[in-house]
C-alpha cells in the first residue's frame, strides 16, 4: 500500500468517526443547571429521558463513590460481574460461609446499587433463610437485623422506591413479630440499642416500628412515587394493621386496662382512614371500603321505594318463581337449613337463585305513571349493589371487617377484662398454681360470655376468628379442669361456640 | 475450618502420585518422541529419524545432566533479573500499594470474620498480581529477545540451551521471591492495622451481678460498639476483669482504681491471627440402630458436607485418632468441636441442644462418658466448641463396654467380640485415659446427640485435638510460598511456550493452562461425566436449544451423534487435565484466614507437585527450543 492510499484511508475513518460522533452527542449530551447567568441546557435525548422518568442517579438516590468507581471498573461487563456474584453469593449460602456471603452481597450491591430486586432478595435471604440456620435465638436475630440494615442501605441508594420502604416495615413487624421466637426477638428488639439509638424503650416494639416504615412509604407514593409489584389495597393496609398487632400484642405482654383501649381506638381510627382511601379495582374504576354500608342501605331504600310503587308485587314474583320450582328444589328450600342433606344444600341453593327476584324484574312488571321512575330506581339500585359487591371482593382481601368489628370490641370493658382474666389464668397455669389458674380462667369465660351476648356485635358468635381463638381459650381451660381431674361443667358457659366452631380446629376434641 | 478435599498421608499420597506421575511423563515423551521422528522422517527417511531423535535424547541428557553449569545459570539469571528490572516489574509491587489503599472499600471490619476477609484480601490480591507478573515475564522474555535478536549474544557464547531455560527460571523466580517477601510483609501490617480497634468502657457501662436476689459483687457489662460490635466484660470483686470473646477475638483489660472513680483501660485485639496446629482423627458414624455406618443422615442439606446423627439413639459420631500418649498430652486431651444442629422440632428455644461426649478403647470396648455439653452451631465466632478430656476421669456420668457393629457379607461383626468382652473394667470410678482408654496409640472419641428429635452432624475436620499454636507469621510464610510454588509453575509453562510460539501467542496458552489448572477438578469431572448436562458438545446444544440441564435429550440420531462426540471430547479433555497442574489446590489463603496452621506434610507434597510440573515443562521447553534454528 502506497503512503498516499494509507493517508487518504485514515483521514476516510476520521471523517466516519466524526459523523457517527455526531448522533452520539445528540443522544448522550449531558444536561447542565443554569449557572452564572449562562442558561442550563436540558441535554441529548438520554439526558431528558433519564429527568423525565426519575432515573438520574442524583433522584434515584444517594451516590456512593465505591459504588460508581466499582461499576467503572468492571468495563461494562457488570452484569456479568454481578451475575457471577450471584452465584458466588448462593454458594456460600449453600456451604454456610456467612463472612464470605455478607462480603460478596456488598460487592454485588455496589456494582448493582439501583437494581431493586437484589435488595429485596438478598435481604429476604439474610433474615428469613440465614437467620433460620443459626441454632441460638441470639444469632438468628442478628441475621434478622442484618437484613433489616441490608435493607436500610438499599433505601439510602434507592429513595424513590416505596417496595423498599414496605419491606423494611414488613422485616421489623412481621419477622420479629411473628417468627417462633417472636418473644425472644421482640425482648432483643427492645433490647437493641445499636438498632434503635436515642428511640425511647417504650416505642421500641416491632409493630410500632415497622408501622414508621409503612407510613415512609405510604408518604412516598402520596408524593408521586410509583408503587409496583403490590397492590395498593394491601400494600396501605400494613400500616393500620400494625396498630391492630400491636394492640393485640400488648395483651400478650401483660398490658392491659386504658392503654389497650387507646391503642384499639387509635386501630380502629387508622382501620377507618384506611376504608376512606380510594383502591382501583380490578374491573376498572375505584371503590372506598367504608363505602359499602352506604351502597347496601341505598339498595335497601330503593327496595321499600319499588315495594311502595307496587306493592306485593315482589312477593308475587317471587311465589311465581316459586311455582316453577322442581318438587325437590321446594322440598330442600322448605328443609330448615340445619336439617338439609348434603344434596339438598346444593338443590336449595340452586334454588335460592332461581326464587330470587331483582329490582329489574320488579320494576319491568311496573306499568302506568310509575313506569319510568321504577326502572331508573332499579338502574340505581344495581349499581349500588354492583359497587357493594366490588367493595366486597376488595374487603375480604384485607378481612376488613372482622378487623373493624375486632377494633370495636376490644374497646369495650368486657373484652378488656376477659383477655387481661385468660392472661392471668395462662400465667398461673405456667406457674403450676392451678386454683388460681381456674379461678381466672371462669372469669375470663364469664365476660367473654358477657362480651359475645353485646347488641352491638351480633354477628360475632359467628366469627371464625373469635370463635377459632375461643377454641384455643377452651381447650385451656380443659386442660387446666385435666390438671385438677374436675369434670367439664354443665351446662358450659361457651358451650354455643363449641357448638358453632369445633370442626374449625383440627386437633380439638369438645368435651364431654 | 471446612477442608471438602482432604489429603492423604504423605506416603499413601507420594506412591499413588509417583506412578501417576510416571505413567502420564512415560505417555507425554512417547507422544513427543513420535512426533519428532514424524517430523524428521518426512523429510531424511525413518531410520535416520530415529538416529537423530535417540542422538537429541542424549544431547538433552548431557545437557541437563553431565555439562551443566551452575555459573553459567546464575549469569544468565542475572541477565534475566537486569531485564525484569529493566520491564519495570516493580509496578507489580505498586499495583499491590494502590490495590490496599482501595482495599477499604471492599472490605468491611465490621463483619463477622474481619480477619478472614484481610487475610483473603491480601492474599487472593499477591496471587493474582504474582501469577499476572509471572505469566508477562515468561512469555514476553525470550519471543522479544529472538525478534531483537538480542539472543544471539546469548547463543553464540558457549551455553547450552537448558541453561538459557533454567537461568531464565531461576533470574524471574528469583524477582519473583523479592517482590513477594515485599507484599508478605506490607500485608502482615496491613492486616494487623486494619484489624486493630480500641472499645470504651466506662463505670457508668457495669452493672451488679445478681443471683438469688442478693448481688454477688461481680460487675458486668457491655462496651463501646466499634466495627460493629461489643463485648461483654465481667469484672469480679478483686478488680479482675475479663472481656468475652466477640467476632473472634477478645481484648485485655486493666482496671485503675476502684468503686466510682475506677478506670477501665481495654488493649488492642487479641486471639484474630492464630495458627492452631489440629491433629485430625478419622470420622465414622454410628447409626440409629447402633450399626457403623459410612456417612451419616441428610436432613435436607444440599451441601453434603456433615453428616448427622440421631439424638437419643444408639448413633453416635466417633473419631479415631492415632498416637496419642502421655507424652504428647500430659494433661489430657484440648479438643475442638464445630458441630452442626437440626433440630425437628423447636424444643426449648432458649436453650442449647444437649451432647456428650465420651472416649472409647477400640480394643476392650471400654466407653466412658466425660461431659454434657451444650452444642453452639453458628452460636459465636469462631463457631468452636473447646472440649477438654482430663487424664484422670473420676466419678465420669456413664461409664460401659460398647461393642462396634459393623456390617459384613458375612453378616454382623462385634468389636470386641463377645468373648473378650471384661464387664469388671466398668466397675472402675476413675479411669486413666493412656492406660484404660488408650489401645496402641489409638483412641475413639464419641459425641453424641441426647435429646430425642434433635440431630448433630458433623463432618471429620470438626473435631481435632488442639495441639498447640504455631507461629501466624510463619503461617503467613507457608502461604506465600503456596503462591511462590503457583509463580514457578506459571513461570515454567510460560518459558516453556516462549521457546516455539510469539509472545502474544505464549501468553494465550499460558493463561489456557492457568484457567485450566484453576479450574482442573471441574475438567476433570466433565471428562468422567460427573457435570450435570453432558459433555461439552451436549452443553452446547442445551445452551443453544436453552433446554434445561436435568430432562433427558429427545432420543434419536442427533442426539446419538452428540453423545459420542462427547466420549471423543471428554477423552481428550481427560488426557489435557491430566498435565494440567492443580493450581486451585495450592491456595491456603483459607487455612491462614480461618487460623489453622498449614502442616508441613502439605507444604512438603505441594513442593513436590512443582517440581513433578515444572521439570517436565523444562525439559520439554528444552527440546522445542532446540528444535528451533537459533539454538542449533
Amino acid at each position: 500500500m502506497t503512503f498516499r492510499a494509507a493517508f487518504f484511508r485514515k483521514i476516510a475513518l476520521l471523517v466516519v468517526i466524526a459523523i457517527l460522533l455526531l448522533p452520539l452527542f445528540w443522544l448522550g449530551q449531558p444536561s447542565t443547571s443554569p449557572a452564572r447567568g449562562a442558561r442550563g441546557s436540558p441535554g441529548g435525548i438520554l439526558a431528558q429521558l433519564r429527568d423525565r422518568f426519575g432515573l438520574s442517579e442524583a433522584e434515584l438516590g444517594e451516590i456512593d463513590p465505591t459504588s460508581e468507581a466499582m461499576r467503572l471498573t468492571t468495563l461494562g461487563l457488570r452484569g456479568v460481574a454481578a451475575n457471577i456474584l450471584w452465584t458466588k453469593a448462593d454458594i456460600y449460602k449453600m456451604k454456610k460461609d456467612w463472612t464470605n456471603l455478607s462480603a460478596t452481597l456488598e460487592q454485588l450491591v455496589k456494582l448493582e446499587p439501583h437494581f431493586i430486586s437484589v435488595w429485596r432478595f438478598q435481604a429476604w435471604n439474610l433474615s428469613y433463610n440465614v437467620s433460620a440456620e443459626f441454632d441460638d435465638y441470639r444469632k438468628r436475630y442478628e441475621w434478622v437485623i442484618r437484613g433489616i440494615e441490608f435493607l436500610k442501605r438499599g433505601v439510602r441508594y434507592n429513595e424513590r422506591e416505596p417496595k423498599l420502604l414496605w419491606d423494611v416495615g414488613w422485616f421489623i413487624a412481621q419477622k420479629i413479630g411473628r417468627a417462633d421466637e417472636w418473644k425472644q426477638f421482640r425482648r432483643l428488639f427492645k433490647q437493641d440499642d445499636d438498632f434503635h439509638g436515642p428511640r425511647p424503650i417504650e416505642e421500641r416494639d416491632n409493630w410500632l416500628v415497622g408501622k414508621e416504615w409503612f407510613a415512609r412509604g405510604e408518604e412516598l407514593v402520596e408524593q408521586g412515587a410509583t408503587l409496583r409489584g403490590i397492590s395498593p389495597l394491601l400494600f396501605f393496609s400494613d400500616r393500620p394493621m400494625c396498630q391492630m398487632n400491636y394492640s393485640e400484642f400488648l395483651a400478650k405482654d401483660g398490658i392491659f386496662g386504658e392503654r389497650a383501649k387507646q391503642s384499639w381506638q387509635r386501630a380502629l381510627e387508622e382501620w377507618l382512614q384506611y376504608g376512606d382511601r380510594e383502591f382501583p379495582t380490578y374491573e376498572g374504576g375505584t371503590v372506598r371500603l367504608n363505602d359499602k354500608e352506604r351502597f347496601d342501605q341505598r339498595a335497601e331504600e330503593i327496595w321499600a321505594e319499588l315495594d311502595k310503587l307496587a306493592p306485593g308485587l315482589r312477593k308475587k314474583i317471587q311465589d311465581e318463581k316459586r311455582s316453577r320450582l322442581r318438587p325437590e328444589e321446594r322440598l330442600a328450600l322448605d328443609t330448615p337449613p340445619e336439617a338439609r342433606t348434603p344434596d339438598q344444600q346444593a338443590l336449595a341453593f340452586e334454588a335460592q337463585r332461581k326464587v330470587h327476584v331483582t329490582h329489574r324484574e320488579v320494576a319491568q312488571r311496573i306499568t302506568g305513571r310509575h313506569r319510568q321512575q321504577a326502572l331508573k330506581l332499579a338502574e340505581e339500585a344495581e349499581k349500588a349493589l354492583e359497587m357493594s359487591s366490588k367493595i366486597d371482593q376488595q374487603r375480604t382481601i384485607v378481612n376488613f371487617e372482622y378487623w373493624r368489628m375486632r377494633a370495636q370490641f376490644e374497646q369495650t370493658p368486657q373484652a378488656i377484662e376477659a383477655r387481661e382474666y385468660i392472661y392471668l389464668g395462662d400465667e398461673a397455669f405456667r406457674a403450676a398454681d392451678l386454683t388460681r389458674a381456674k379461678q381466672y380462667y371462669d372469669l375470663g369465660l364469664k365476660k367473654w360470655r358477657e362480651l359475645l351476648d353485646l347488641p352491638e356485635f351480633p354477628q360475632l358468635k359467628r366469627d371464625g376468628n373469635t370463635g377459632r381463638e375461643l377454641i384455643d381459650v377452651i381447650r385451656n381451660y380443659q386442660r387446666i379442669l385435666d390438671a385438677r381431674d374436675e369434670p367439664w361443667p354443665k351446662p358450659f358457659i361457651l358451650q354455643d361456640i363449641i357448638d358453632l366452631h369445633k370442626d374449625s380446629v383440627p386437633d380439638f376434641k369438645p368435651p364431654s | 475450618m471446612v477442608v471438602e478435599n482432604p489429603l492423604p498421608p504423605f506416603l499413601i499420597w507420594f506412591a499413588g502420585a509417583l506412578a501417576i506421575w510416571l505413567g502420564v511423563v512415560a505417555a507425554v515423551s512417547l507422544v513427543g518422541f513420535f512426533l519428532g521422528w514424524l517430523a524428521v522422517a518426512l523429510e531424511r527417511g525413518p531410520r535416520e529419524a530415529v538416529a537423530r531423535n535417540w542422538q537429541m535424547i542424549c544431547q538433552a541428557f548431557q545437557d541437563f545432566v553431565r555439562y551443566i553449569s551452575g555459573s553459567r545459570i546464575s549469569g544468565l539469571a542475572y541477565l534475566a533479573i537486569k531485564e525484569s528490572i529493566r520491564r519495570r516489574v516493580i509496578a507489580v509491587f505498586v499495583v499491590f500499594l494502590v490495590l490496599l489503599m482501595f482495599a477499604g472499600w471492599h472490605i468491611d471490619p465490621a463483619s463477622r470474620e474481619p480477619a478472614v476477609l484481610y487475610l483473603n484480601f491480601v492474599l487472593s490480591a499477591t496471587t493474582y498480581l504474582m501469577l499476572l507478573l509471572a505469566l508477562f515475564i515468561a512469555s514476553f522474555s525470550l519471543p522479544t529477545d529472538i525478534r531483537n535478536r538480542t539472543i544471539h549474544t546469548v547463543v553464540t557464547k558457549p551455553v547450552r540451551a537448558s541453561e538459557i531455560l533454567l537461568g531464565r527460571l531461576s533470574g524471574f523466580a528469583l524477582v519473583a521471591t523479592v517482590i513477594l517477601i515485599g507484599m508478605a510483609i506490607v500485608s502482615f501490617f496491613f492486616v494487623t492495622l486494619g484489624l486493630n480497634h480500641r472499645h470504651t468502657l466506662t463505670a457508668e457501662n457495669l452493672q451488679s451481678v445478681t443471683e438469688g436476689g442478693g448481688e454477688t459483687g461481680t460487675l458486668t457489662g457491655l462496651t463501646s460498639s466499634v466495627f460493629g460490635h461489643r463485648h461483654r466484660v465481667y469484672v469480679d470483686v478483686g478488680g479482675q476483669g475479663r472481656v468475652e470473646v466477640a467476632r473472634g477475638h477478645y481484648h485485655s483489660l486493666r482496671v485503675v482504681g476502684s468503686g466510682p472513680d475506677a478506670r477501665y483501660e481495654i488493649g488492642p485485639p487479641e486471639g484474630f491471627l492464630l495458627a492452631r496446629v489440629p491433629i485430625y482423627g478419622k470420622l465414622e458414624f454410628r447409626d440409629r440402630d447402633g450399626l457403623d455406618a459410612d456417612k451419616g443422615l441428610n436432613v435436607g442439606d444440599e451441601w453434603t458436607y456433615r453428616g448427622y446423627i440421631q439424638g437419643a439413639s444408639p448413633a453416635a459420631l466417633i473419631w479415631t485418632f492415632e498416637g496419642m500418649s502421655p507424652r504428647r498430652f500430659p494433661e489430657g486431651l484440648p479438643l475442638e468441636l464445630t458441630l452442626g444442629v437440626f433440630r425437628t422440632h423447636k424444643g426449648n428455644i432458649e436453650k442449647p441442644v444437649l451432647g456428650s461426649l465420651a472416649v472409647r478403647n477400640p480394643r476392650t470396648g471400654l466407653y466412658v462418658e466425660t461431659e454434657i455439653f451444650e452444642s453452639r452451631e453458628f452460636a459465636e465466632v469462631p463457631e468452636i466448641k473447646r472440649l477438654f478430656v482430663p487424664r484422670k476421669i473420676v466419678n465420669p456420668p456413664s461409664v460401659q463396654i460398647i461393642q462396634r457393629k459393623k456390617n459384613t457379607p458375612e453378616g454382623i461383626v462385634l468389636s470386641p467380640p463377645p468373648e473378650e468382652v471384661r464387664p469388671e473394667l466398668t466397675q472402675k470410678r476413675e479411669f486413666d485415659l493412656y492406660e484404660d482408654l488408650v489401645d496402641n496409640g489409638r483412641l475413639e472419641v464419641w459425641i453424641r446427640c441426647i435429646e430425642p428429635g434433635q440431630y448433630f452432624g458433623a463432618a471429620q475436620p470438626d473435631l481435632y485435638i488442639r495441639a498447640r499454636d504455631g507461629s501466624f507469621v510463619i503461617n503467613l510464610l507457608k502461604a506465600c510460598y503456596g503462591i511462590w510454588l503457583v509463580t514457578i509453575i506459571v513461570l515454567a509453562y510460560g518459558i516453556t511456550a516462549s521457546t516455539f510460539l510469539s509472545a502474544p501467542v505464549a501468553m494465550v496458552a499460558t493463561i489456557g493452562v492457568l484457567v485450566g489448572g484453576l479450574f482442573r477438578d471441574f475438567v476433570i469431572k466433565l471428562a468422567l461425566g460427573q457435570t450435570y448436562g453432558g459433555g461439552p458438545f451436549e452443553s452446547l446444544y442445551r445452551l443453544v436449544t436453552q433446554e434445561n440441564v436435568m430432562s433427558e435429550l429427545e432420543p434419536g440420531l442427533g442426539t446419538l451423534l452428540l453423545k459420542m462426540a462427547d466420549v471423543i471430547a471428554r477423552g481428550f479433555l481427560f488426557a489435557v487435565a491430566s498435565i494440567l497442574p492443580p493450581l486451585g489446590q495450592f491456595g491456603w489463603a483459607n487455612w491462614v484466614a480461618h487460623g489453622f496452621d498449614i502442616p508441613w506434610e502439605h507444604v512438603l507434597i505441594r513442593t513436590l507437585q512443582t517440581f513433578a510440573f515444572a521439570i517436565p515443562v523444562i525439559v520439554a521447553g528444552y527440546f522445542f527450543f532446540k528444535s528451533r534454528e537459533i539454538a542449533e
